[in-house]
This record gives C-alpha cells, structure tokens and sequence, in this order.
C-alpha cells in the first residue's frame, strides 16, 4: 500500500509541476485548448451534416451518435491529458537516448514513462465532452440510474486504460524501429474507428476491428450502457479486453526495454 | 549557373534527402488507408436505405474520398511549416541572406520533391489496394473531360497555394517562437473547409457558397470535385479557376511582406 501510495504523490507532483508549467504558458495553454475545442467540433460536425441527409446510421439516430462520438471524444480528452505527450516523448526519447532518464530513476520505468507530464490543455476539454454526452443523452430523453451512470464511468476508465495500451504497443515499436517518426499515426487510424457504430462494421472489418482489437468496443460500450441499460455480457467484454490489451502492452514494452541500448553522442 | 538550374540542383537533393524517409512515408500512407477504411464504412452505412445523399450516389462520395488521400500526398504541405520554422529558429536562413538564391525558390524545389516523393510512394499501397476498391469506385463520363482540362492548371494551383500557406506560418516564427499550435488550428479549418471531413457540397447552401470564396477550398477541394464530376458546370468550374488564381496571387504577396518585415525584425548571430 505504501508503494502505490508513493506513486500516487510522484504522479500528483507531476500534475502539480505541470499546471505550473502550462500557467507559466498561459497563451500556448489557451491557444492548445482551442485547437482542441475545434477538433472535437469538426467531429460533431460532420455528425451534423451527415444526419442533414440521412435519418440513420447503421439503426443508430442521430443523438445516439452524438453520445458515441462524445463518447469517444470524452476518452481521448483524457488520454491526451494524462498519457498523450508521455508516451509519444517515449518514441522520440528512445531514439536520442534521453529514454536513459526515465531508467535512473527510483521507480518502476513505465511508470515514470507514463506520468510525467499532464496536459492542462486536454483536460480543460473534458468537461465540454461531458456536455456533447449529457446534451445527446437529454435529446434522447434518458434517464440513466445511478447503476447505469457508474458503469459509464467506469467502462470511460476502460476505455482510457485500452487506449493507453494501443498507444504504448504501438510507441514501444520504437524499441525494434528506431524512430517513431509517424508511427503515431497507426494509433489515430485505428482509434477513428471508435466513432463508428458496432453495427455499421461487417464482414472481415468486423471481425478485425470488434474482436480482434478494441477500437470498436472502447465506445460502443459505454454508449450503449447510457443507451440501452446494463448488459453483463458487454461488461464482461469491457473489463475482459482492458486487462488483456493492458497485458499485452506491458509485455511488448518490457520487451522492447531489454532491447534499448540507450544512445550516444 | 542559371537561375532554373540552380533551383534544379535543390529539388534533386531534396529527392535524395526525401527518399532517406521512404520506409515512414510508405507506412504513412499504409495508416492512411486504414482511413479509407474508416471513411468506406461510416459513408457507406450512412447511405443504407437511399441511392444518393446531396444529389451523389455511394461510388461517386467514396471515388471523391479514395482521390482526396492521393491528392494529400501529392498536395499537403505537410512539413515545409516546421522546416522553415526550424531554419529560422536555428539561424540557418543566414546564409539566404548573402547568397544570390531567393528563399521562397529553395524551398518551393524542396516542396516540389518532397510530394514528387511522398506522392510516388503513396500510389504503392492505393494500387495494391485497387482491386478491392475499383468496384466501389465510379469516374464521371467523357462529357466530364472539358473539367478534367480546367482540373490540370488547378492542381498546380493547389500545390502553390498549399505551399504558400505552409511557408506563410513558417515565417510567423519572426514573430512567435513556437508556431505549431497556429499550424494545427489551420489545419482543423483545412480539415473542414478544405472538404478532408465531408464534401463541402453537402454542407448548407450559403455555408458551400461561402466556402467557395476562401482560400481553403482552393486546397484541395476544388481539383478533387473537378475530377470526380462533383463539379459539373464549365462556367463555375472557370470562375472557380479564376478565384484560386486570385488567392494564389494574394498569398505569394502575403508571404512576400512576411519576408520583408521578419527579415527586419530578425538577428543574425555567431560566426
């Protein structure tokens, strides 16, 4: 208990450090809040014009797709807040050898990796995907329970678990690559796919992006808890996949760790 | 040495130097078609129970997204901003300065080879994927090929202006010392605007024809819905011409009085 309890204070001094940063930066700090604002309205945007000419996707209306894509939006917001710049350091640290500050550390790498920075700029964005959820569910007219709103925000913690996994395996090939110049960009490419509705994927896109990775189920799942109540079998899925794909992450990081040689120059 | 081959020699090293990256490039455009995918699921269940949404049938909505992701590699700018930046940051513009070869020419040539690279490399992974793709695709008939002439001088047109954005925010750096936030607002209005989120003929009518006067839709958009018969009208397709013609213009001069008065406020240092 007193390790974890360790790292909780490492990690709240990091938030504690960078909130000092970002206000030290107050006009990058509102100039990144705003690009990110206006990326998550290009998504409920095209919402928009999509439903102006359609009245469905896949059995999906229109407000049922604005709580998953505000879903969606609602996951990447805290990704990019606590994991996003870390990890993405990660690739470029690998590569220069600044990764060798992270291992002369008294903690576990990974940990340290992970939790370094907190990014004040993604996370004053959460509360708007809140909003884009809460508006969807009114115009939907739910009332979720206190059961339903619980498991939501614990298949959201999921969901960030799942996303931080792809992007720590995807990162970690660094390790065999030697450069992460793009490789980010497989993470963005699979994670649009959690816009999409379960069922408008068929076939062997079904098969590849609901069963055999996560991207679908990341916001499916949450979404349809609001939406259609509590189903044990997806609960199950949910929190099955997170410690799976958590597992796997973690593997492919501590192997690509036994391959880092550092750097010199 | 005359003036063209000078600015030869400089688009020959940027192929060597673009060709260092082909591996990125190719899986850059290896991501992007995971994008296709996306864009090829989310259309086409949009379209279940109609045949047309904005007057288009399926094929032509994923013909005019299959051409788009050709077109970004062969248009976008995608890191001439940051270079220049960089340059001006690292106090490497100096020797512009006291050598007789115009900025703006240097890296217009490192533009030219970087999307005669990038564009190379990203038609490798669409051609493997073409037979999958060819029947969901439809090209406009051959009462469209008066469009596809007016299309070649818009391409150009595209690239210039696609370049002249990109080099407009790398000279910003005279003013400010980080510019990648300003880089990626413009490119979520180029992301809309510029017709990369939805065609933009879908949008509210006052709203496409608003868009049509800005610069953005000069991008890309307007070559791509040339040569998807999205644009069907010689008439607008020749104003639409002679619009982007007027932006590029306008912009060459914007980035010239950047040049002007960054030079200005710029210090050059060491020895």
């Amino acid at each position: 208990m007193s390790a974890l309890a360790r790292y909780a204070r490492i990690w709240l001094a990091s938030i504690r450090y960078s909130l000092v940063r970002a206000m030290m930066f107050r006009g990058d700090f509102i100039m990144w809040a705003l690009v990110e604002l206006f990326w998550m309205s290009v998504n409920v945007l095209l919402v928009g014009i999509i439903y102006s000419h359609t009245d469905s996707i896949a059995g999906w209306s229109q407000y049922q797709m604005l709580l998953l894509v505000g879903t969606t939006l609602l996951v990447q917001r805290l990704l990019m807040a606590f994991f996003w710049s870390n990890l993405f350091e990660m690739g470029r640290n690998v590569r220069s050898g600044h990764f060798d500050f992270f291992l002369a550390q008294p903690g576990s790498p990974l940990f340290m990796v992970s939790t370094r920075k907190f990014d004040l700029d993604g996370f004053i964005n959460v509360p708007v995907a809140i909003a884009i959820v809460v508006y969807a569910a009114k115009q939907l007219g739910l009332e979720p329970t206190t059961g339903q709103l619980a498991a939501y925000a614990l298949f959201i913690l999921c969901g960030l678990a799942l996303h931080y996994a792809t992007l720590l395996a995807i990162i970690s090939m660094v390790f065999w690559l030697q450069s992460a110049k793009g490789i980010e960009g497989g993470y963005f490419g699979l994670t649009e796919f959690s816009r999409l509705p379960r069922e408008a994927l068929r076939g062997v896109a079904n098969v590849v992006f609901v069963y055999l990775l996560p991207v679908i189920i990341v916001s499916n799942v949450p979404a349809r808890v609001l939406i259609h109540g509590f189903e044990p079998i997806y609960a199950a899925w949910m929190v099955g996949a997170t410690l799976l794909w958590l597992a796997i992450a973690i593997r492919i990081f501590h192997a690509g760790l036994r391959r880092y040689a550092s750097a010199s120059s | 040495m005359s003036a063209l081959a000078k600015y030869r020699q400089v688009f020959l090293t940027g192929i060597q130097t673009n060709l260092v990256y082909r591996w990125n490039f190719a899986l850059r455009a290896a991501f992007s078609l995971l994008h296709l995918v996306y864009v090829f699921i989310l259309w086409g269940a949009a379209y279940q129970g109609q045949t047309e949404i904005g007057g288009f049938p399926l094929s032509a909505t994923l013909t005019y997204f299959t051409l788009l992701l050709v077109l970004q590699f062969f248009l976008s700018a995608a890191n001439d901003d940051y270079e220049i930046s960089e340059e001006i940051r690292n106090g490497l513009i100096n020797q512009f300065l006291t050598k007789p070869i115009n900025y703006l020419g240097y890296r217009l040539s490192l533009y030219f080879s970087a999307r005669f690279i990038m564009g190379g490399l990203s038609l490798l992974p669409v051609l493997l994927a073409l037979p999958l793709l060819w029947p969901h695709l439809a090209l406009p008939g051959e009462e469209h090929l008066p469009l596809y002439l007016v299309a070649i001088p818009a391409l150009l047109l595209s690239a210039l202006i696609q370049f002249t954005i990109a080099y407009c925010f790398g000279l910003l750096t005279f003013w400010f010392l980080e510019i990648q936030s300003f880089v990626i607002l413009s490119l979520a209005v180029e992301a809309v605007l510029g017709g990369q989120v939805f065609p933009l003929d879908l949008m509210p009518g006052w709203l496409y024809e608003l868009s049509r006067w800005l610069p953005y839709y000069y991008q890309m958009y307007f070559p791509a819905a040339l040569l998807t018969g999205r644009i069907t009208d010689f008439g607008l397709a020749l104003q639409g011409l002679a619009i982007q013609a007027g932006w590029t213009v306008l912009l060459l001069g914007i980035a010239q009085l950047l040049w002007r008065r960054g030079l200005r406020r710029h210090t050059a240092v060491g020895g």
